[in-house]
């Protein structure tokens, strides 16, 4: 029972990882909170189901088209709209994203109007059993798409020039213009990167979950509460906090009452800032005044 | 500051006009018809939620999220009391105006804690998601996704389900609040919120308790909207958890937008502007997040401080006090 929960929480928590780990990927590198998140996850799910379902296209293809189309999309979001009010406060440009967000849900919503869609199964892969243990295809799917992602990414970060660019951007955009750094076009980049892998939370979602235009709310909650928990801004406390926070959803769900899986997103966020702000590996959050 | 405060003379002018307005509006009833009485009451509940929501976006300068919950919590306060207990309706307005402020309370008590921007916008953003699922789940109280109808109930032995009667309490609320709000902001206390904004280090050197004007500003705010959602709640007669979705939110940020961040006059401007144009879209699934969204996003690129930075163009008399040229 435990084991079996720990794995659901697992494979839900992977996903929350990935979307938490893109919000942060374009926090580290522009500071803007990507509030509209939810809806370029919802973007990717249903890019991904108009490929399989309408346009017949094989389920991986598909998700490499529907990630590459949603690269596109967050630059040309942060060329169009963030860009010209760059300068302003961090009121405006989330308000931006928000809106950015919206236009997305609108033209969901346009084409599907009020229904929801189920997503055909992908891997139809029979289960595995160990001992107690269902271990289904869907899990093993997504568990290893995240690892090799998360591998592929940390590893790019630590091993080349690229983790010192965000962390150069970060701390100082001016300072990484100085010594030659492109910031517009990493900014444009990281835009890119963050919506790809915010789709990719939403494709690998789509084959085990059903599909409305309204789906991104809660994953953009999730996302929050993964990188509330794991420190605001820290890439891998993102990783850890979604996946804790996917085992903590399934745990709770299980041993107090199901009506409280929706719920605990929130109240990891609230418990958090009030007992640790920073998080488990954040800096400090707090304003002394 | 390059523009010119208005005059003595101006700012009398401008008094006439505030009352000028509401006492116009009091021969309204006589021109329109039932459908158009009913949008205008739907106005003047969104002059008072887009109210709320500018002084903690605005005059803040505190990116929340939790109006809609604050206005969700004044609908079924006012709904509960008047359905279960049997509470008068009118007298659910301030009652709803308290719970509102509690709400406020509750969204904003991490500011005591030190949690500012991003992390108290996703405190209040969690606080409103859990109000939604807490309208659904709390079945007996809120009845669920099927609402709650509000009471049948007579005032002066006329109906409360008449639009003009409801048209006269909801003005004397809608103008009450406004003019309270606009004294509040000229206080002591009103120039302690904008300071905050501005740079509340500083502001905390001159000794006075930001965090706690945070938090009363969030409370106002609550009290404001709540107040609203009792009037809400008798304006369309039944109580659905969907009102205060997602959607509410976004429109919400589009009336505080076009009218102009941080201004009473363009809070009032965004809301009777924004109230009736959707009303159009509604048939057309997906329209009203597409208008919505593309007036935001317009609003930030094109005429990021609203209507009211291009009326104070017209005229001093529509200056406000220590508005901002720029968000």
């Amino acid at each position: 029972m435990l084991m079996q929960l720990t794995l659901g929480g697992l494979s839900q928590g992977m996903i929350y990882a990935l979307i938490a780990l893109s919000l942060t990927v374009v926090y580290r590198s522009t500071t803007v909170v990507n509030f509209g998140h939810g809806d370029f996850v919802m973007a990717g799910a249903f890019l991904s189901y108009v490929l399989v379902v309408l346009a017949g296209v094989a389920f991986l293809p598909a998700a490499a088209l529907a990630m590459i189309a949603m690269f596109v999309l967050g630059v040309m979001f942060n060329r169009g709209l963030i860009r010209p009010i760059r300068g302003g406060p961090h009121i405006g440009l989330a308000l931006m994203c928000i809106a950015a967000g919206y236009l997305l849900r609108g033209i969901a919503r346009m084409v599907w109007g009020r229904e929801v869609l189920p997503m055909p199964p992908v891997f139809d892969m029979a289960p595995i059993f160990v001992g107690d243990l269902v271990i289904t295809g869907d899990a093993v799917f997504i568990i290893g798409t995240v690892l090799v992602l998360l591998l592929l990414f940390f590893g790019l970060m630590a091993l080349t020039d690229l983790g010192k660019m965000v962390q150069a951007v970060y701390q100082s955009p001016r300072g990484a213009r100085l010594i030659g750094l492109n910031v517009d076009r990493f900014n444009d980049f990281s835009w890119g990167v963050g919506a790809a892998l915010g789709a990719l939370g939403g494709i690998l979602v789509a084959p085990v979950s059903l599909l409305h235009p309204d789906l991104g709310a809660s994953f953009l909650i999730k996302g929050f509460a993964a990188m509330t928990l794991g420190g605001f801004g820290s890439l891998g406390g993102a990783v850890l906090g979604g996946v804790l926070l996917g085992i903590a959803e399934q745990y709770a769900g299980a041993y107090l009452d199901t009506a409280l899986i929706e719920i605990t997103a929130y109240v990891v966020i609230v418990a958090v800032l009030f007992i640790r702000p920073q998080g488990l590996f954040g800096r400090k959050a707090v304003v002394k005044v | 500051m390059s523009q010119i405060m208005p005059s003595a003379r101006q700012r009398k002018t401008r008094t006439l006009l505030f009352w000028a307005v509401p006492a116009v509006l009091l021969l309204l009833p006589l021109t329109t018809n039932p459908y158009t009485q009913f949008i205008a009451n739907g106005m003047l509940v969104s002059v008072l939620v887009t109210l709320g929501f500018t002084l903690t976006i605005g005059n803040l300068g505190q990116l929340a999220f939790a109006n809609t919950a604050f206005f969700g919590i004044g609908a079924y306060s006012s709904a509960i009391l008047a359905a279960k207990l049997g509470v008068p309706w009118l007298l659910t307005i301030p009652l709803a105006g308290a719970f509102g402020a509690l709400g406020g309370f509750l969204a904003s008590a991490a500011a005591l804690r030190g949690i500012r921007t991003y992390y108290l916008a996703i405190i209040t953003l969690a606080f409103g998601e859990l109000m939604r699922w807490a309208y659904l789940h709390a079945k007996p109280l809120t009845g669920g996704t099927d609402g709650m109808p509000m009471p049948r109930e007579t005032l002066l032995g006329i109906s409360l389900t008449d639009d003009t009667l409801k048209f006269y309490i909801f003005l004397a609320v809608t103008v009450l609040l406004v003019k309270a709000t606009l004294n509040l902001m000229r206080s002591h206390f009103g120039r302690a919120v904008m300071a905050v904004r501005e740079n509340e280090i500083a502001t905390a050197s001159l000794a006075i308790p930001t965090a706690r004007v945070i938090l009363v500003t969030f409370m106002w705010s609550g009290f404001v909207v709540g107040c609203a959602g009792a009037l809400f709640a008798r304006h369309v007669g039944h109580v659905f958890p969907e009102s205060f979705g997602m959607l509410h939110l976004i429109a919400s940020f589009a009336m505080v937008l076009v009218g102009g961040l941080g201004s009473v006059l363009g809070a009032v401007l965004g809301a009777v502007l924004l109230t009736a144009l959707p009303e159009y879209l509604r048939a057309f699934p997906g329209m009203e997040e597409l208008f919505f969204g593309l007036i935001v996003a317009g609003v930030l690129v094109a005429m990021p401080m609203g209507l009211a930075s291009l009326l104070r163009r017209v005229s001093p008399i529509f200056v406000e006090r220590f508005y901002r040229e720029a968000p």
